[in-house]
């Protein structure tokens, strides 16, 4: 497995995907940051982050998952190298390597927008310190569902020449995604889509938020942690693995 | 003479309908074996059976010994050199950096590169990318890609597709050189009766899925003196079918 990683290294080279990869999480970031903080927001910062930025996940990670997978095997398509690889390697590990490569730099992006925020929080002075046990929780609610994400689109942008299948089928699942967090009637809607993860394991809710006094008597708290669906999560992420990996191996080059 | 490759009722349908059909070939151990067919013959589908790149709706397939199944495959494709339709390279890295992966894949020696560029006549341009080569150097490149652990069996699909005159005379003449100087055994597939006839010593005609005749090249001159070479391929593959 090194020796394929190696290989996707190599073959990354001159096609900036980390480059490419860094550029979205900055541009995530510029969005989000730097704002200006009423003195209540300072005060329920840290927790207002745990609350607000699911939402920015659910559209930049699905987003950044599209790049990512489609820039890399579509380097593989163009220089029809699919046909070479099979014939050099089994098809199994081929699907394992791009993987791994590619959810290797999705991490990367997840950490360094999480560390970020925290950085930028620290800046604008939000009181006291960071709740690190819900951060880090936070950071696993994230990574989970977007390795399920990228999952999939790993698999459409392997098996699809027409790199636009990828991208509408990513887009489409993000446009509901993020959607199904404006319908928390629908929680349906959410927990049918990988992209409504993001929402789906949110657990800091915001309480006493009313139009006139604004976050004046507003708190976040923090909301009973279903781990069921964590685990569907992980459920789900291996059979569209196992899946992904099956279509991938049956494909005729 | 030992044969290298052997087909038993190799089948492919696509929906129904045959694309090679109850295809046996037989190719011996050290010669060149062109394979011969008009376009949409079956010679694609065929060669790409054999890679395991499309899986047979029927029939065995038996390389240098070993029957090709699931847990075979790597093992005995790792000891085949192809070049199936367009050569394969990554555009945005250059020749070498394109051999070089597949030296990291193939764990083969480093040297193995710089004397496969060689052969193809591609040492000068090395440090170029891939994506600005000419045809020519592209087909060069995906047939030094293919000549990198100097396998026992190289498969070529029509190598010469898009080539100059000049490009195709020094193609033909390098696969001719293959076997006497690295011991390989060459399956070369053209839709050109005239390609096949300088450069292969054994023969098989492929016309609807279906092999019309398989031997060696001299005799099918023999088969009817009468004839020309491409009226003998002609009457075999229909005269309905292009050449």
């Amino acid at each position: 497995m090194i020796k394929l990683l190696k290989c996707e290294f190599m073959k990354t080279r001159r096609r900036y995907i980390f480059v490419t990869a860094l550029v979205v999480t900055a541009a995530m970031l510029a969005w989000i940051y730097p704002r200006h903080h009423s003195a209540d927001l300072l005060r329920l910062g840290w927790m207002a982050n745990l609350y607000e930025l699911p939402l920015i996940n659910s559209i930049f990670m699905p987003l950044l998952s599209i790049i990512v997978s489609s820039r890399l095997c579509d380097i593989e398509h163009k220089g029809l190298m699919l046909k070479k690889l099979a014939v050099t390697e089994k098809r199994g590990r081929i699907y394992d390597a791009k993987l791994l490569y590619g959810l290797a730099v999705m991490m990367l992006c997840v950490v360094l927008s999480w560390g970020a925020t925290i950085a930028f929080s620290y800046i604008a002075g939000f009181e006291g310190n960071v709740p690190i046990k819900l951060y880090l929780l936070y950071l696993l609610f994230t990574a989970v569902p977007t390795v399920a994400v990228y999952i999939f689109q790993h698999t459409l942008s392997l098996c699809f020449k027409n790199q636009a299948v990828t991208f509408f089928a990513g887009a489409i699942g993000t446009f509901f995604g993020t959607f199904s967090m404006f319908l928390p009637q629908l929680s349906w809607l959410r927990m049918s889509l990988i992209w409504g993860y993001y929402a789906v394991l949110m657990f800091v809710g915001l309480f006493d938020w009313t139009k006139e006094n604004r976050y004046q008597f507003a708190h976040f708290d923090v909301m009973g942690i279903d781990w069921t669906f964590f685990v569907v999560l992980i459920f789900i992420c291996v059979v569209m693995y196992v899946i992904g990996r099956e279509i991938f191996k049956r494909k005729e080059l | 003479m030992n044969e290298i490759v052997k087909t038993m009722g190799l089948t492919k349908l696509y929906k129904g309908a045959a694309a090679v059909s109850n295809l046996n070939m037989r190719v011996n151990e050290g010669r060149i074996y062109g394979f011969l067919g008009p376009n949409g013959a079956g010679k694609t589908t065929t060669l790409k059976m054999l890679l395991s790149l499309i899986r047979p709706t029927a029939g065995e397939i038996e390389i240098m010994g070993k029957p090709l199944t699931p847990n075979t495959r790597i093992q005995i494709l790792r000891g085949i050199g192809s070049l199936i339709e367009s050569p394969s390279f990554y555009g945005h890295l250059t020749g070498a950096e394109n051999l070089k992966i597949l030296q990291t894949l193939l764990d083969v020696p480093k040297k193995n590169i710089d004397k496969v560029l060689q052969i193809v006549r591609l040492d000068n341009q090395r440090g170029k990318k891939a994506s600005a080569y000419s045809l020519g150097m592209k087909q060069r490149l995906g047939l030094a890609g293919a000549l990198l652990s100097f396998p026992k069996l190289l498969i070529l699909d029509e190598p010469t597709n898009g080539l100059d005159p000049s490009g195709i005379q020094e193609m033909r003449e390098l696969i001719k050189s293959l076997p006497k100087e690295y011991g390989m055994t060459v399956i070369v597939s053209s839709h050109l009766l005239s390609e096949i006839d300088q450069m292969a010593e054994d023969v098989g005609i492929i016309a609807n899925g279906k092999m019309m005749y398989q031997g060696a090249l001299d005799n099918l001159h023999d088969v009817d003196k009468s004839k020309s070479l491409e009226e003998i391929f002609l009457d075999l593959t229909g005269k309905e079918q292009s050449l």
